[in-house]
């Protein structure tokens, strides 16, 4: 079920009212956590036996481990039980592969089965947001919840179950306790962020992902300003794809009264590869940040191990996103780059006499190419990308001119945003002619059927 | 990541992002009341654009009209048209391709003969090409809400009943034509295979003329593409310049050439038809009578008249028993209708269109048939 079809508009248009009504009373959470339910299920219901059980054998985990000495065994149980989950459904397959390509090469005459697994929808989201519980518990961050309902509504709640953001027990099973009434100001910011995420998926991203995907399905018969404008269409599609969902979600939370983690901050302004980070998808970030690089050492050590420990959570991070080489480069990319760029900015002529735009367009250079591998359907079709785009022809590449106008739009936008222009554009008449203008080209101009959201096969 | 954030103390307490922002800064922030104003102006908008749109169009249908080929799923300009015709109080021809004429031109058609031996324009083809009877009781359902007290030729074709396939009650899946238009739910159609989220989708759609409209510019504007799709393949024009599909053209030549069925090398048919006591289309053609006699139209009916000629004998029994039961249903609800005899074998272009002498030679019959010419003489408005 996916935020910008009819489906999910009568879902909610049923959930709502019943959650109001039962907003406080003891119904409350059997109903966020039946509408999760069916929410989740509408894709496949066997997904609900994973969830379950994710949810149960969690739960119960942090039961025995708070009544236990040995928690340390516990927190290595659930750890086991929540990776071993993700890697049989998102890992099986890519080991498999990879295990009788090594084999192959080692003249070792035994293929191993490749599993016919399908990834379940959001299993890399529910199951890290899960940990994040168990391990803070562990660490003794978070009070264990004593309510089975209510940690099976925070596991699973509809709103961000499939992409995030990847919430915390110190900030949603919080305000799962409290009983907070929903104010109309509330539901006004919901709006208000479901119709700007509406519009990035409907009008933007899924509209670049037809130039986008067209290009990507056959590199090779492309040339380089095709290639070139392909690859950095899909750095804005997946920035308005991905953050278009969390703006939804973070939307139709906020109308329930429940404000879910920020996770996007005009990446594409970032004037560091550390700031790009510190701006895209926030919930993961920390969460790598807290439960990986800290616990790896952190910046306590020696730069080489601040360095190694940098590079480290960025490749597991590339991993997280994808069973596929590709994912893997990207974060080996990424990694490197954190660690040139790190070196870089503690120059002093780096730090003061680069000018800010120069820096802002070097990290979104950066960013894209990595883009290239993340996009790509295969290792060989990055390669072509890349060799082409340095070596290939100029033929037209026949780019939507409208395209190229609504992102350009959208970035000086983003600028004027964080400009002084930005009071301008808070003027009330500003801001209703431009909620207007933007369900009406959403209600005129959709691109097509409605599309999956990228990060959904994470 | 995000580990660059000094932390001198790694087992601090690990927070949620300490980013305290409601939105992003590109986000945009409306107050209730500021949402409430621009509610207000969008469903104004969505309600006075197709009004507006229509003023803006010019749309002046000739006497011979019928929606051009390409347009046929233009199901907003079937409502204009529809109204337009109803308003100057002309007789609504309502069909499928056998009365948009598929193997002719505009002025070889059914209605232009049916004016041609009346001396004046009366009768407006509203023929929809593909319009199985499930689709044109949805189009005149959900698209045809205008057509009120106003006379009406509806059109039925048995070969709608010639097959399970036909019938749409076939399990094996395949696409049939204005999927739009059928019901998406109740009954279910065996056939039809549109995931639901989209079938909601449409059910919802065709209620709003808004996206109606929308359609229609897709259609006429846009080749039948939305916006991004159409800039994909004209990547540097102006959509505002679009070429767009004339509604009114000059002239189309006939969608299919106009030989008789026996030159095209079409042998006998052994259609399985389909009871009709079971048959789907059955079932929604009565519907349509019935909707168009809730709307307090007076509806005369014709059935075929279908190339008899190229069935074999137990499909020619079969075909006769159908039709006696349709003539049962028609006298029962007190319905008028005529159903000619089949013309002559060469009039046909295959199993149920007729070419142009065909339709001339119908019209006469027609206009020869003491039903008929009672119904067309009678008001629209008259009790």
């Amino acid at each position: 079920m996916l935020f910008h079809t009819w489906t999910f508009a009568i879902f909610f248009a049923v959930v709502y009212p019943v959650y109001r009504a039962t907003k406080g009373t003891r119904f409350e959470l059997p109903w966020l956590l039946a509408a999760s339910y069916v929410f989740y299920g509408w894709w496949n219901p066997l997904y609900l036996l994973l969830i379950a059980y994710g949810t149960v054998m969690d739960y119960w985990i942090v039961v025995r481990m708070d009544r236990s000495r040995r928690k340390k065994w516990w927190i290595a149980l659930s750890v086991l039980s929540n990776l071993g989950l993700l890697g049989f459904f998102k890992y099986a397959r890519f080991a498999a592969a990879n295990f009788n390509w090594l084999f192959a090469h080692l003249g070792i005459p035994y293929a191993m089965p490749m599993p016919d697994i399908l990834l379940p929808v959001g299993i890399s989201f529910f199951t890290f947001q899960s940990m994040s519980y168990i391990l803070d518990c562990y660490r003794g961050h978070v009070e264990r919840e004593r309510s089975f309902l209510r940690y099976a509504v925070y596991v699973s709640l509809f709103t961000q179950l499939v992409a995030g953001p990847i919430e915390r027990a110190s900030n949603l099973l919080r305000q799962l306790r409290e009983d907070r009434r929903v104010a109309w100001e509330d539901v006004s910011d919901g709006l208000s962020l479901f119709v700007v995420g509406l519009f990035k998926k409907v009008a933007l991203a899924d509209y670049l992902a037809l130039y986008v995907d067209k290009v990507y399905a056959a590199p090779a018969d492309f040339q380089a300003p095709a290639l070139l404008l392909a690859t950095f269409a899909f750095s804005w599609q997946i920035y308005f794809d991905f953050s278009g969902y969390t703006d939804m979600a973070r939307g139709i939370a906020r109308m329930m009264g429940l404000k879910l983690l920020f996770n996007f901050n005009n990446p594409y302004l970032a004037d560091s590869l550390g700031d790009f980070w510190r701006r895209w998808h926030i919930s993961l970030s920390t969460w790598f940040r807290d439960y990986v690089y800290i616990p790896l050492g952190g910046n306590r050590g020696t730069q080489f191990s601040t360095y190694r420990n940098m590079f480290l959570t960025m490749v597991i991070s590339g991993l997280w996103h994808g069973a596929a080489w590709t994912f893997l480069i990207w974060g080996v990319l990424h990694g490197l780059g954190r660690v040139l760029t790190r070196e870089l900015e503690r120059s002093d002529f780096y730090r003061d006499s680069v000018p800010r735009v120069a820096k802002q367009l070097g990290v979104f250079a950066f960013v894209t190419f990595a883009w290239i591998f993340f996009r790509a359907q295969s290792l060989d079709d990055a390669w072509v990308v890349i060799s082409r785009i340095f070596t290939g022809g100029w033929m037209d590449p026949a780019f939507p001119l409208l395209a190229l106008a609504m992102v350009l739009s959208i970035w000086v936008y983003e600028h004027l945003c964080e400009s002084k222009a930005r009071a301008l554009l808070e003027q009330a008449p500003v801001r209703v002619t431009m909620a207007v203008a933007l369900l009406v080209y959403v209600a005129v101009f959709p691109a097509g059927a409605a599309q999956k959201f990228i990060y959904f096969q994470f | 990541m995000a580990q660059d954030r000094e932390n001198p103390q790694p087992q601090a307490k690990p927070t949620a992002p300490r980013i305290d922002l409601r939105f992003s800064s590109n986000a945009l922030l409306l107050s209730w009341r500021q949402w409430a104003v621009a509610g207000i102006i969008f469903v104004s908008a969505l309600v006075l654009a197709p009004r507006i749109g229509e003023r803006l169009e010019n749309f002046h249908p000739p006497e011979d009209y019928r929606i051009p080929y390409d347009l046929s799923n233009d199901y907003w300009l079937f409502g204009r048209y529809a109204r337009q015709a109803a308003w100057r109080e002309r007789t609504l021809v309502i069909g499928d391709s056998v009365v948009w004429g598929q193997y002719v031109k505009r002025g070889e058609t059914l209605s232009h003969y049916l004016n041609d031996r009346a001396g004046e324009a009366r009768f407006a083809n509203l023929g929809l090409d593909g319009g199985h009877p499930v689709a044109l009781a949805g189009l005149l359902r959900y698209y045809g809400g205008d057509i009120v007290r106003t006379r009406v030729v509806l059109h039925c074709n048995l070969l709608w009943t010639a097959s399970k396939k036909h019938d749409l009650t076939s399990e094996k899946e395949f696409r049939f034509n204005h999927p739009t238009l059928a019901p998406q739910f109740v009954p279910s159609i065996p056939c039809y295979t549109e995931p639901y989220s989209r079938r909601l989708g449409y059910a919802i759609e065709r209620q709003v003329p808004f996206f109606g409209w929308t359609n229609h510019l897709r259609v006429a504007y846009l080749a039948g593409m939305d916006l991004p799709s159409w800039t994909m393949e004209h990547p540097v024009e102006n959509p505002l310049t679009a070429t767009r599909l004339p509604l009114v053209p000059a002239d189309e030549p006939p969608l299919h050439e106009p030989i008789a069925w026996t030159a095209r090398g079409i042998t006998k048919q052994d259609f399985e038809w389909v009871d009709l006591d079971a048959s789907l289309q059955w079932r929604f053609f009565r519907q349509a009578v019935e909707t168009l006699r809730a709307r307090d139209d007076k509806v005369f009916v014709l059935v075929g008249p279908f190339n008899e000629h190229m069935l074999t004998d137990e499909s020619l029994k079969t075909y006769a028993a159908r039709r006696r039961t349709v003539e049962k249903w028609l006298r029962r609800e007190g319905i008028p209708y005529a159903a000619p005899a089949a013309l002559p074998s060469d009039l046909y272009a295959d199993a149920s269109h007729p070419l142009a002498e065909g339709y001339r030679m119908l019209a006469r019959q027609l206009w020869e048939d003491e039903a008929f010419t009672r119904f067309a003489a009678d008001s629209p408005s008259a009790p």
